[in-house]
């Protein structure tokens, strides 16, 4: 509990700071609310009792101000829902949204968007940021809808002391409401996964791209029955639940009914006794009106400042995680201007968490400087991993990686990673400019049309720019009312983003060619190959090619061949087919393939 | 008239919710509704017995109040219990009014002939509004505009209730109240309808920042984010976009709420005079206490009838949820471009003979030609591969095979009937076809495999030889409950798959419809998210289970395509090479330097090594 009030205190601060007269504002209604509370019935009582006893001007007077509070109340009431939304709307996306954002994307790994436990907590809190600063509104609120349920029972309590008795027949309406609540609560998580697949599926049955494969199969049908299947099974019980919650509300107004006509008939006794006025009586019904309004807010507000851990909980586990990933040396070491002998891997070794199996196991290797070195493998043998360890966006688990002698983790990562390029396998589809989706591979020449030109002549893409409504400046993805890449040009845009830097240390090309048509891939593998020399010449810059196509290969100076996280074998590609092992082996398979005699 | 048309459709679609429930409902609302007046009445009740039996003794006093007072209570109770009642019931009518709704919408949208209306962006965004997606920024449903709708009528009746309260001290107070309350609520109302369209704008407008915002989270885009270092920069331009997305509707709310003090000052206007005189007309004693007590609490209860609400909001929004919902219909409800017989696909042979004539189609929305008078037969019981370069219209050409989309020009026929006038429902349960972006049902591995063919009821037995000649057998074994776990992590027990374990549970999909009764079978890139072994794998198993079935395949790995019995080159819209792999290597043309080039990487990676010296690279 301190750490969340500590966390409500920061983001009221913020807010005040950011926001000061919205925030005082909010601050303001919801202190009002409370107050008016009392006014409007005091009021009230006053213009009736003095209506009874006669005295026109006390009349006039109270009810001009029963009047006027009733017109504050009402637009109070209005008002302070858009004026809070707005408030928490302004302080979240433009203070915490960009802070979370920062933080996600700024920590040096990775693993926190590829693990999916974590994922999951990411992902919560970065649509979140507005909840969490809501949150810290809705516990003041519970707070004013307490002290606005007391003001209301101090104020019968002026009618007369036993009807602060009323106070604990208010108990069971809360208790109640609460019970209620939280079942429907309890409900709607569980049929939250019914109500997802029926999200789904519905997707699934409006969408262009599914719709090719659902027509095909004749499947339309059966996706809606089960489509409709889904919501019956999550609104069956949601409806049970609000039935029940509406059982135990009845219940717990039941009581208070009765505790309150108990009330109401003391005051007219006491009225007809003469010791009470008819503004008691008045006053105690129209208090008793407002009254179910304000339990079921109090209930509310409470229940959702309890359930605020829900997103705070990731939220500190973010920021916890953020500093920790920040504490650790991050490196101060300026990378080397160019490499004179290379990258080497010392033992080096890495278990993704949460698996038991290493991803690379006791790998030693040198990538000379200049040299291309391929890594081929199958599937989950450890080649990308290397690739990431190499781009700092994993850490090794033990072993070293020297950049020229220099200890890769005491190197600068901000340093190293302006000293290196990628395409990877799984590259990035940036839905902006064709021209910014490109040139965001070197952010200092973010606008620089001639080195932009160059990357996308790098890429082969030169084509699909000439074919863009707009070229260059043409924008990407149909949701912006742009255009949509193929997987073939998307990935010559990944490609074209590599290209941009001209002199990097490393440069990392994985599965660069997987979805390209075999001129296209010859013609880049081509350029990356010259591209690989002249890169090498000028920074000593090492090529590494991550592929399980052989045939584009052959031509490293150097291949490592990965199988379960191990180096099996390392060489050139003359020396591993004399070796007659894993390599020449794959390589067979794929070489029969395109032999001068038919295969089959 | 429009409005009009708009609010009885409202009404109609109700009748999902079904009859006694909304009978229910709507004597709930109406009780719910009167309550204020009704307590103000029972009030004025009590307080008037009090004030004439004040001379009398005690005891009679109190039983002269308890009659009142159980007026009072039993007000209490019914608008407790009509509060209770009214929360489920709405539940169950939305449940029933927006499930149908769902469905419909899904229904129309899956079962339309063609997909040339579904890739229209369009048309995406009439799905949306017709599915009132809260994602997308629309969050009224139909049943709330159908319910907001019902609770507005029964606050009519409240209102009226409350006027006749008013009314028994005086008629033209009701005016005096009614008139400002009304204005009001219409200048809230509209107030509020802007404010949305403004919203609206933001929601539109937040897309461009949600491009960076997905960017931080995703592994993919987060790699290049770190490699080239510019999370600095993305969260700016997400922030200026965020800023400029929400500019309008921030400023818009600021005025709102620096207005607002009108607003008190039309509540006051109504209230004030109205009280004052009340309460001067008591004080002097020509009306009673009880009176004015009435009126001083039903005058208030009329602006809760009437004040903020957002039923106008619901209605609207609901409305246009509606129209969009028959947009959608007629968008969706092409003309058939030739009168229909509907008739069966010829059942004669083993696999049919499909044929295109002079088929020329470009997309509606490029109008660029993509096929341009193609002539190709699909022979019964052949391998036919189809290559050409990224973008030659390979996946083009396979949804017209599909039917999802019409030859603009020429024909296509399947055994000499044109396809255009076969059921398209029924020729799709003769071809199987895997997609390149195929489909991830969230459902069972089993479910996920017997969608192949969804025609008919799952074969547990088929499935099964399914999966052993799509591979699938490893990666079952590793579900913790086999056949029954869910395809994804968002359902319970469920797991996530690779793309490559992605595409042998397609490639099993498509072999189950294909022993469902598929003869013609599409593969259109089914192996690149393959290694070498498997994908060696799957193309062997294919060749020895594919039976009588014609196998389409699509594939840049010319290593996998030269086994085929006969490969066409798709070039520039129309085919220009034709043969076995061995004739059209004799032939010299583009298929035989496109092989050349992925074949010609092998041999030179073992000359160059041989020479020693100089790597190839450096003479490029």
């Amino acid at each position: 509990m301190g750490r969340y009030l500590k966390l409500w205190g920061e983001f009221f601060a913020l807010s005040r700071r950011r926001r000061p007269l919205l925030t005082a504002a909010t601050v303001a209604v919801i202190v009002c609310n409370v107050v008016l509370v009392a006014v409007s019935a005091l009021a009230l009582r006053a213009a009736v009792d003095a209506m009874v006893r006669g005295e026109v001007r006390g009349a006039v007077f109270a009810s001009v101000a029963a009047g006027v509070a009733y017109a504050v109340n009402l637009v109070l009431q209005d008002v302070s829902g858009l004026l809070r939304n707005t408030t928490v709307d302004r302080i979240g996306r433009l203070e915490l949204h960009p802070e979370v954002h920062r933080d996600i994307a700024g920590i040096e790994g990775i693993e926190h968007l590829e693990r999916s436990d974590f994922l999951d907590r990411v992902t919560l809190v970065r649509a979140s940021s507005g909840q969490l600063v809501q949150s810290m509104w809705n516990a003041i609120t519970a707070v004013s809808n307490v002290a606005k349920l007391g003001v209301t029972m101090l104020l019968l309590g002026t009618v007369s002391p036993w009807l602060l008795l009323l106070l604990v027949f208010a108990v069971a309406p809360v208790w109640c409401d609460h019970r209620g609540q939280s079942v429907v609560r309890r409900v709607e998580l569980e049929t939250a996964e019914d109500v997802r697949l029926e999200q789904h599926l519905a997707d699934l049955a409006v969408g262009a791209a599914s719709g090719k494969e659902i027509r095909v199969a004749g499947a339309g049908p059966e996706l809606v029955r089960r489509q409709a299947q889904a919501w019956e099974r999550a609104m069956v019980p949601r409806v049970r639940a609000r039935a029940l919650a509406a059982a135990w509300k009845l219940a717990g107004w039941l009581v208070f009914v009765t505790g309150f006509i108990g009330g109401l008939a003391l005051v007219a006794y006491r009225t007809a006794q003469g010791s009470g006025t008819v503004g008691d009586l008045v006053l105690a019904v129209t208090v008793a009106a407002t009254l179910r309004q304000t339990v079921q807010n109090t209930v509310t507000s409470t229940t959702s400042t309890a359930g605020a851990g829900r997103l705070i909980e990731p939220f500190l586990w973010l920021r916890d995680y953020v500093a920790a990933q920040r504490a650790r040396a991050e490196g101060a070491t300026a990378p080397p201007r160019t490499l004179r002998t290379g990258i080497a891997l010392e033992s080096v070794s890495y278990s993704y968490p949460g698996t038991g199996r290493p991803a690379l196991d006791d790998v030693s290797a040198t990538l000379p400087a200049g040299a291309v070195v391929a890594i081929v493998g199958e599937y989950g043998s450890g080649k990308t991993t290397l690739v990431k360890l190499l781009a700092k966006l994993y850490r090794q688990d033990s072993g070293r990686i020297l950049v020229d002698g220099l200890d890769l983790d005491a190197i600068s990562t901000t340093g190293w990673r302006a000293r290196i390029s990628a395409a990877f396998q799984d590259f990035g589809r940036f839905h902006t400019t064709f021209a910014r989706t490109v040139g965001l591979g070197d952010l200092a020449h973010l606008t620089d049309r001639g080195r932009i030109q160059r990357a996308v002549r790098e890429a082969d893409a030169q084509d699909i720019a000439a074919a863009l409504p707009d070229g260059l400046d043409t924008q990407l993805g149909t949701e912006l009312g742009g255009v949509e890449l193929s997987e073939g040009q998307w990935q010559r845009t990944a490609l074209a983003r590599a290209s941009m830097r001209e002199d990097p240390l490393l440069f990392v090309l994985d599965e660069p060619t997987a979805s390209l048509d075999a001129p296209s891939e010859q013609a880049i593998f081509e350029r990356h190959m010259a591209r690989a020399r002249v890169l090498g010449r000028r920074t000593g810059a090492v090529t590494v090619i991550v592929s399980h196509r052989f045939s584009t290969v052959t031509g490293a100076d150097l291949i490592l061949v990965l199988h379960r996280g191990r180096l099996v074998e390392s060489g050139t590609h003359a020396e591993l087919m004399a070796l007659d092992g894993r390599y020449a082996d794959l390589y067979g398979i794929q070489a029969t393939a395109y032999a001068e005699e038919s295969a089959s | 008239m429009h409005v009009i048309a708009g609010r009885m459709r409202l009404v109609r679609i109700l009748a999902a919710a079904r009859p006694l429930l909304l009978v229910s409902l709507a004597v709930a609302l109406l009780i719910e509704s009167v309550i204020p007046a009704a307590t103000a009445a029972a009030l004025a009740f009590l307080v008037g017995e009090l004030d004439q039996a004040s001379g009398v003794g005690t005891a009679d006093l109190f039983a002269v109040a308890l009659v009142p007072l159980g007026a009072f209570a039993g007000v209490l109770v019914l608008g407790h219990l009509a509060e209770a009642v009214v929360a489920p019931l709405e539940q169950l009518a939305a449940a029933r009014i927006d499930g149908r709704h769902r469905t419909e919408v899904t229904r129309l949208a899956a079962t339309s002939d063609t997909i040339a209306a579904l890739e229209d962006p369009e048309v995406q965004v009439l799905v949306r509004q017709a599915l009132a997606d809260r994602s997308h920024g629309y969050d009224c449903t139909p049943s709330d505009g159908a319910l907001g709708q019902l609770r507005w009528a029964a606050g009519l009746v409240g209102a009226v209730a409350a006027c006749a309260v008013v009314a028994s001290f005086s008629w033209w107070l009701v005016p005096l109240i009614l008139l400002p309350a009304a204005a009001n609520r219409v200048i809230r109302t509209r107030d509020n309808l802007r404010l949305v369209g403004f919203w609206r704008e933001a929601t539109a407008g937040e897309l461009h920042a949600d491009v960076w915002r997905q960017a931080a989270v995703s592994p993919a885009e987060g790699k290049d984010v770190r490699v080239f270092g510019f999370v600095g920069w993305m969260v700016d331009r997400m922030q200026e976009h965020v800023r400029a997305a929400n500019g309008g509707l921030w400023r818009y709310i600021d005025r709102m709420l620096s207005m607002s003090w009108r607003q008190a000052l039309f509540v006051a206007v109504g209230l004030v005079p109205a009280y004052v005189v009340v309460a001067m007309s008591a004080a002097e004693g020509r009306t009673t206490p009880a009176v004015a007590t009435a009126v001083l609490t039903a005058g208030w209860s009329l602006f809760l009838v009437l004040g903020p609400s957002s039923d106008m909001y619901e209605i609207v929004s609901a409305v246009r949820v509606l129209e969009a919902t028959d947009e959608l219909r007629a968008a969706l409800a092409a003309p058939p471009a030739t009168p229909r017989g509907l008739r069966a696909p010829p059942e004669s042979g083993p696999a049919p003979l499909v044929r295109f004539e002079q088929v020329g189609f470009g997309y509606p929305a490029t109008g660029r030609a993509v096929l341009r008078g193609l002539d190709l037969d699909i022979r019964p019981g052949e391998l036919l591969a189809i290559v050409g370069l990224n973008g030659a219209g390979k996946s083009t050409l396979i949804k017209l095979l599909a039917g999802l989309y019409r030859p603009v020009s020429g024909r296509i026929t399947v055994d000499g009937v044109d396809l255009a006038l076969v059921d398209p429902v029924l020729w799709r349960t003769k071809i199987s076809i895997v997609f390149q972006d195929f489909v991830r049902y969230q459902l069972t591995a089993r479910d996920n495999v017997a969608l192949g063919q969804a025609g008919l009821p799952a074969e547990q037995s088929l499935i099964d030889e399914a999966a052993t000649s799509a591979g699938l057998g490893e990666v079952l074994e590793r579900l913790p409950d086999g056949w029954d776990t869910p395809l994804s992590r968002s359902r319970s027990g469920g797991v996530d798959l690779s793309g490559g374990q992605w595409q042998q549970v397609v490639l099993a999909r498509a072999l189950y419809a294909v022993r469902r009764g598929a003869r013609l079978l599409v593969l259109d890139e089914p192996t690149a998210h393959l290694d070498v072994r498997t994908e060696f794998e799957v193309f062997d198993r294919l060749g020895a289970n594919r039976g009588e079935t014609s196998v389409v395949l699509i594939s840049h790995r010319l290593s996998t395509v030269r086994q085929a019995d006969r490969i066409v080159l798709l070039d520039g819209g129309r085919i220009t090479e034709s043969g076995t792999h061995d004739r059209l290597m004799a032939l010299g043309g583009a298929y035989a330097e496109m092989f050349a080039i992925q074949a010609e990487r092998f041999r030179r990676g073992y000359d160059d090594r041989m020479e020693e010296g100089t790597s190839q690279w450096d003479a490029i």
